[in-house]
């Protein structure tokens, strides 16, 4: 769910996939994690800009908690090679640091990674999606199959929504099953799923080739295929400029990060300071 | 001048299908004219209409004997495009046919693909969605509306591309009966405004029977009767027992000529069938 009404919107389709590319790729060459915090701080400054309902982005929270359960929780079980690692304990249980610093680099990282993706889900439509892809010129067909999988994405989620309200309504409760019986039962989904997704897929098509569509994406009788929804989004100065900006940051993270090593989580004021509070030096 | 369609002894039969879906059907549709295609399920209705769409042979494995043409042109010959510019076909599942993200991107798509200028397109869409009154929804997503605006979308798209010929596949079966009004509305209106070659495809005749010129019935995959709707519709038992209903009204006035109550010809549409109900009541139709 986009907000009506954006300050994002006064920006092109493209600029805000720029700015989707800074915030979930920079991270990548980034391991000091004050910066991707500041990154994932940006991210939900944006949103609260872009007048994204805040409340929306409580629906992340779990997926974040699994991460970080499953990342910390994988370090904490399986630390590797312990002889050269330093213990420490904390509430009873032993710990060590290494994995255990390199598990929240790695998380400060991938939730900041996931923040960039969430504004940009958060506050473009398909349609932007669509024009951003032919405003860089990827042929037709590609950003049309982008399209169509976007629009599947709902489908499949409508389809799954349907499926299941059928099976409540034939009296199925979800609520006195178990994990496993639900874990079955959503494995068992899966056959009327397909069956539904190779009739959309016969009927779309179908419905392709009745409007004229060709794989080449060219109209009949030749010629460049008009472009009706790009010209409805100028490209402005100030996109110019932000797109400019936003690609200058980006070069100038990779080469600090990978090249000049600035973003070293060694260097990073947070490790000496974990190191200090746990005891370790 | 060439008609619209011309099938010449068409046959064909789905892969793996153990009869055919249409058997040696001929049937030439003038220009211009509003054809209504009735029949049973599985008749071969639809088949026909792909067959003429081209779909058939295009986008279907099968077999086929006979040929079908578009104003003199075999189908099979012709590009999808150039297809798609002459024949509009609307699918009796609207959704089916939906694969943009915005009701305007729908109506768009069709447009880009068969070459409009982009000074026309805006035209052509403000027109599309103001002839299927849709102009309110050109922002929303076309799978999240009701179903019979669903089916005015579907008109849309196709109508925007100005197509020569328009098949509407059960345009009425998946929609309320407000919804079915309105499509009934839109098709007078075009025949009004346009002289476009409309075939229709309904079991049930009786939104369309009156707006007809000629009324098909198909049954077995065979043409069974041809014949302007009064004709058609003489012998509303016939029909009946052929899977197809008559319009009420025809229905309650054929029974009464069949007592004997009534010897007039049998109404098509209830303003129709209120002047015989006049008549009778006052002694000049008996």
């Amino acid at each position: 769910m986009v907000p009506v009404d954006s300050p994002f919107y006064r920006y092109h389709p493209v600029t805000r996939l720029v700015l989707l590319v800074f915030l979930s790729v920079t991270p990548l060459f980034v391991d000091m994690p004050e910066i991707n915090l500041g990154l994932i701080l940006a991210a939900l400054v944006l949103l609260r800009w872009g007048r994204v309902r805040m409340q929306q982005i409580r629906r992340y929270l779990p997926l974040l908690a699994t991460v970080a359960l499953f990342m910390f929780g994988v370090a904490f079980l399986a630390p590797g090679d312990r002889a050269h690692l330093a213990a420490f304990r904390l509430a009873g249980l032993t710990f060590y640091f290494q994995p255990m610093w390199w598990a929240f680099v790695s998380y400060c990282r991938l939730v900041a990674m996931l923040f960039g993706a969430i504004l940009y889900f958060s506050t473009n439509r398909e349609r932007d999606t669509l024009v951003a892809l032919r405003s860089l010129r990827i042929p037709f067909a590609v950003s049309y199959v982008a399209a169509l999988s976007l629009r599947s994405a709902g489908m499949f989620m409508e389809d799954f929504r349907t499926i299941r309200e059928a099976e409540q309504a034939r009296g199925l409760d979800l609520e006195s099953m178990s994990v496993g019986e639900k874990a079955k039962l959503y494995t068992m989904y899966t056959v009327p799923l397909f069956a539904v997704a190779l009739r959309r897929a016969d009927e779309i098509s179908n419905a392709l080739f009745a409007r004229g569509y060709t794989l080449s994406g060219r109209p009949a009788g030749g010629g460049p295929r008009t472009d009706y929804l790009r010209r409805r989004y100028p490209v402005e100065r100030r996109d110019r400029a932000l797109s400019a900006g936003l690609a200058a940051a980006f070069v100038v993270a990779v080469v600090l990060g990978k090249v000049m090593g600035v973003f070293s989580d060694q260097l990073s004021p947070l490790h000496g300071a974990a190191l200090r509070t746990i005891g370790l030096r | 001048m060439n008609p619209a369609v011309e099938v010449d002894r068409l046959s064909w039969t789905y892969h793996l299908a153990a009869r055919p879906a249409v058997c040696d059907i001929s049937l030439t549709i003038p220009a211009g004219e509003f054809t209504l295609i009735a029949g049973p399920n599985e008749a071969g209705k639809t088949t026909l209409a792909m067959a003429i769409k081209g779909l058939i042979p295009h986008s279907f494995p099968g077999r086929r004997a006979g040929v079908v043409r578009v104003f003199g042109e075999e189908v099979q010959r012709k590009e999808a495009a150039l297809l798609a510019k002459q024949v509009g076909y609307v699918f009796s599942d609207p959704e089916a046919q939906f694969t943009s993200l915005t009701v305007e991107e729908e109506i768009l798509f069709g447009l880009e693909n068969i070459g409009v200028p982009e000074s026309e397109i805006e035209h052509r869409i403000r027109r599309a969605s103001e002839l299927t009154m849709i102009s309110d929804l050109l922002d929303k997503p076309p799978y999240d509306i009701s179903g019979g605006q669903k089916q005015r979308v579907a008109i849309a798209s196709v109508l925007a591309m100005d197509p020569e010929i328009l098949i509407l596949d059960e345009p009425t079966s998946m929609v309320d009966p407000l919804g079915k009004d309105l499509i009934v509305e839109i098709c007078a209106e075009l025949r009004r405004r346009r002289r476009l070659t409309l075939i229709v495809i309904e079991h049930n005749l009786e939104a369309f029977a009156a707006l007809a010129d000629r009324i098909v019935l198909i049954r077995g995959g065979r043409i069974e009767r041809a014949a302007a709707p009064r004709e058609f519709l003489e012998d509303p038992e016939f029909l009946e027992r052929s899977g197809v209903y008559p319009p009420q009204v025809t229905q309650v006035f054929a029974r009464l000529r069949a007592h004997g109550l009534y010897r007039g010809p049998l109404p098509l549409t209830d303003e129709e069938g209120i002047r015989a109900g006049d008549a009778l009541l006052r002694g000049a139709g008996a």
